[in-house]
């Protein structure tokens, strides 16, 4: 059913804008889409690809814009919505029933019915039948019987497709589907993508697998910052010039200039291994007095993953950690803590903040041991005007030390949390993702603190997935891709090409 | 600090306006109080009935503090009434006469700190079990503590061979019964107890950690709080409570059996509730729980004295506990 439709689309999106509190998360980008092609999009972390996705899915409302589905304008409410309507995604993490058969996992919430006077039962044999044609007709060898748990990761990617084809989709967005998938699996994928096409269904890939999209994309659009760059052949573009197209943006005066000068290593990582066979391994690395060592790396590279090995909160396999050129062993955050470690997580609300308890108790949590005094009771005046201290130092806005941390907004819950690890006097501080979630002129204050800090002798390891901030506060920038160390930029090196070529160096 | 503008931008709410509205437990405490009062003639409010008033809670205070910093760490607690059950029997079994044919150590005259000890450990056993579990077994508090409820229910009927553990010595009672001019010992053992749980929660590491455990587990684990091993002392520490309450039950009645501190667990949990402790964890204090446990009080003292049928008050307590857990999670909606 290729060119259903006047336009010759069968997906348009027009002039959509989303904006966050403080971010304009999409500006008017517009992506058309032609059936029985695979279109790839692609742009750095946080450019929007994922906002733009949930605004077609109906999981974010749009500000503005219009969504054109085969001619004629839609709006979903939900993913089920998008499915019946015949536009159907692909997690990235799989959103199946693991203990429920491959059939019922297909059928989930429309399965076939057979009637028995009033009561209805379900039919359990169509079901099977019709999965089995199914399965059949995509060349897919998979039993409907099989519990999906029991599956390799490909098979059941392979039945979500299954499941977006009996739905009839004409549109499949697949978001990273091959992040976890093996070589000869990432080739049936292909297969798959390739028999979709050839029943006019369109297909939106979103990967930064620069190989991957050379071999399977007809058209390839690009968003940087919240905008759509363009629309491009797939056959008139190279590796370089994609990149190119993804990161071309300049990055003067929204950085602080880091003045410090690096001095003798103070921590000492070497082939640092993960338990989990999936995350990090063979990761070595130095980290020096006064440095701001940047750890850049697309979705998946495990950044987090190493910097909360290295914090205790994750198991290693092997390697070792040395701080100031002695051995440590760091089995959980306690033991990290006591060698002068500080870390800062991604995740502010899940594992950073105590949303009921008050700016007071949030900053001087981990450093309680230090202000015990008769009897070991707590000498809350000494905490609170050292939490207060701190706090002004960095000048958080709040109401009163009393207030609980949630009445604050991101930019100062964060500052509250930097307080936090300041105040276990820590002589390396992890900083995971610092300033995401948090708006423009609060970021530029975040770097000012990580700037004095490490004029101050502090070291510090920033993950980020924002290239201007690691371009623009690092001394060095250490790349990570699919859990290992790809290389160390510096200096002139230290540029957005280069970084992103190490960071799809085995991609 | 006064010099921090930023830190202080505006001055908090003061005055009595604003604790009446933070307080609002206390506000329920007063206007019941006054409204029985009235109902009364001020009859409610005679020496004797305040006195019988705080017997009477006495016991469940205890419970109430300890499932009190239980919640506030994100936990609960169910064994409770099993557990001082099976306190106030082994308690009780070290204390009774001598010459009491029927006794389970019969002819054995125990010194009186036999029974105290015994009831004591027996409580700290459970907790500690307890705490295992929920800590390093990794069960759900609600399923671990069902469990020990059963198996402390099983063991007291072993332990006892479902018999009354009664002719508990009078020095033993005493413990219970006694009063210091017009105040209770009982009252008195409270008031020591929860100025402890004050100290503990206000003014020690582990409290703080209590809370920022039941405020957000994980972001408490990164911060270097040793979650397990405070989980473990949280319910250590209510079962060492669970103790006494079932060592005083058993001097109080005089005996001990199977319905001894039946249904205790809903007690302490609806008064700590009423008291502001929050279910969602990280909230509460120990002024909150001891008005929890006074509202209930007089909510159960005033229909008996206003002569509503007990199977009524049952009905209430229910009603209570799911009006003040609904309240609660309006109040402390998250986001």
């Amino acid at each position: 059913m290729p060119n259903d439709t006047a336009s010759g689309y069968v997906l348009e999106m027009l002039g959509i804008s989303k904006s966050f509190p403080g971010v304009q998360a999409l500006n008017d980008v517009t992506l058309k889409v032609r059936p029985g092609t695979v279109h790839a999009l692609m742009g750095e972390n946080g450019a929007g690809k994922s906002t733009l996705m949930k605004c077609l899915f109906g999981i974010y409302r749009e500000d503005s814009g219009d969504i054109v589905l085969k001619g004629a304008k839609v709006k979903f409410h939900s993913a089920k919505d998008a499915l019946v309507s015949g536009v159907s995604m692909i997690h990235q993490e799989l959103l199946n029933v693991p203990d429920r058969s491959v059939r019922e996992n297909v059928w989930l919430g429309r399965e076939p019915m057979r009637s028995f006077g009033p009561l209805r039962f379900l039919d359990h044999r169509k079901m099977h039948e019709d999965t089995a044609a199914l399965m059949k007709s995509l060349d897919m060898e998979i039993d409907p019987a099989d519990r999906m748990g029991g599956l390799s990761i490909s098979k059941q990617q392979a039945c979500e497709i299954a499941k977006a084809v009996s739905y009839d989709a004409s549109v499949v967005v697949m978001d990273e589907p091959s992040s976890s998938l093996t070589e000869t699996e990432t080739e049936h994928l292909f297969r798959i993508i390739r028999d979709l096409r050839s029943r006019g269904v369109a297909v939106i890939y979103i990967s930064h697998k620069m190989s991957e999209i050379f071999q399977i994309a007809d058209e390839v659009s690009v968003m940087r910052d919240g905008r759509m760059v363009g629309t491009y052949a797939a056959s008139e573009l190279d590796e370089d010039g994609l990149i190119r197209l993804m990161v071309g943006r300049d990055t003067t005066d929204r950085f602080p200039p880091v003045a410090s000068v690096p001095g003798e290593v103070r921590l000492e990582v070497r082939g640092l291994t993960a338990a989990n066979p999936r995350s990090f391994r063979d990761v070595s690395f130095d980290l020096r007095r006064g440095e701001i060592l940047g750890i850049g790396g697309l979705v998946g590279a495990q950044r987090t993953e190493l910097v909360e090995a290295l914090f205790g909160l994750r198991e290693v396999a092997s390697g070792e950690i040395l701080v100031d050129g002695g051995l440590v062993r760091v089995r959980s955050p306690r033991d990290a803590i006591s060698h002068g470690l500080g870390l800062i997580t991604e995740d502010r609300r899940g594992s950073g903040i105590f949303p009921l308890l008050s700016v007071t108790v949030n900053t001087s949590v981990a450093s309680l041991g230090r202000y015990l005094g008769k009897a070991r009771l707590l000498e809350h005046r000494r905490i609170e005007s050292e939490a207060a201290k701190l706090n002004e130092a960095l000048r958080t806005k709040t109401p009163s030390m009393g207030t609980q941390i949630q009445n604050l907004s991101g930019g100062n819950q964060q500052k509250v949390l930097v307080s936090r690890w300041l105040m276990t006097l820590p002589d390396i501080l992890i900083m995971d993702e610092p300033t995401r979630g948090i708006d423009v002129g609060a970021k530029y204050e975040i770097y000012t603190i990580m700037a004095e800090l490490a004029r101050n002798g502090k070291s510090i390891i920033m993950v980020s997935s924002e290239m201007p901030e690691l371009l623009g506060m690092s001394h060095r920038i250490m790349v990570l891709c699919a859990g290992r160390h790809t290389g160390t930029l510096e200096g002139k090196q230290a540029t957005q090409e280069n970084i992103m070529r190490l960071a799809t160096q085995f991609v | 600090m006064a010099a921090s503008s930023t830190v202080t931008a505006q001055a908090p709410a003061r005055g009595l306006r604003a604790f009446l509205s933070k307080n609002t437990n206390i506000v329920t405490f007063v206007v019941l109080a006054l409204a029985l009062g009235a109902l009364t003639g001020g009859r409610a409010f005679g020496l004797d009935s305040i006195q019988n008033l705080l017997i009477a809670e006495s016991v469940r205070a205890f419970a109430a503090l300890g499932v009190g910093m239980i919640i506030i760490t994100r936990g609960i607690d169910l064994s409770i009434g099993y557990v001082v059950c099976l306190v106030a029997s082994v308690s009780a079994s070290f204390a009774q006469t001598p010459d009491y044919a029927a006794a389970l150590y019969a002819g054995k005259d125990f010194v009186i700190l036999v029974p105290i000890a015994a009831g004591l450990m027996t409580g700290a056993l459970c907790g500690l079990v307890n705490g295992l579990l929920v800590a390093y077994g990794k069960l759900p508090a609600f399923i671990a503590t069902l469990g020990t409820l059963s198996i402390a229910r099983g063991l007291q009927l072993i332990y006892t061979k479902a018999a009354v553990v009664g002719s508990l010595k009078q020095p033993f009672k005493n413990i219970s019964q006694g009063s210091l001019g017009p105040v209770p010992y009982l009252a008195i053992y409270v008031a020591f107890a929860a100025f402890v749980v004050w100290v503990l929660l206000r003014h020690t590491r582990r409290g703080t950690n209590f809370y920022a455990i039941g405020g957000n587990p994980v972001a408490a684990r990164v911060s270097g709080i040793n979650v397990e091993r405070e989980l473990v002392m949280v319910y250590l520490y209510a079962g060492v409570l669970y103790g006494i309450a079932g060592v005083l039950q058993a001097g109080r009645l005089g005996l001990a059996n199977a319905l001894t501190a039946n249904g205790m667990e809903l007690d302490a949990i609806a008064a700590v509730t009423v008291g502001g402790v929050s279910q969602t964890g990280g909230v509460g204090t120990m002024g909150g729980m001891i008005v929890g446990v006074l509202t209930l009080g007089i909510i159960n003292y005033g229909m008996t004295y206003l002569g509503v049928d007990s199977y009524y008050q049952l009905l209430m307590k229910g009603v209570i506990i799911i009006v003040a857990v609904f309240m609660d999670m309006n109040k402390n909606a998250r986001r």
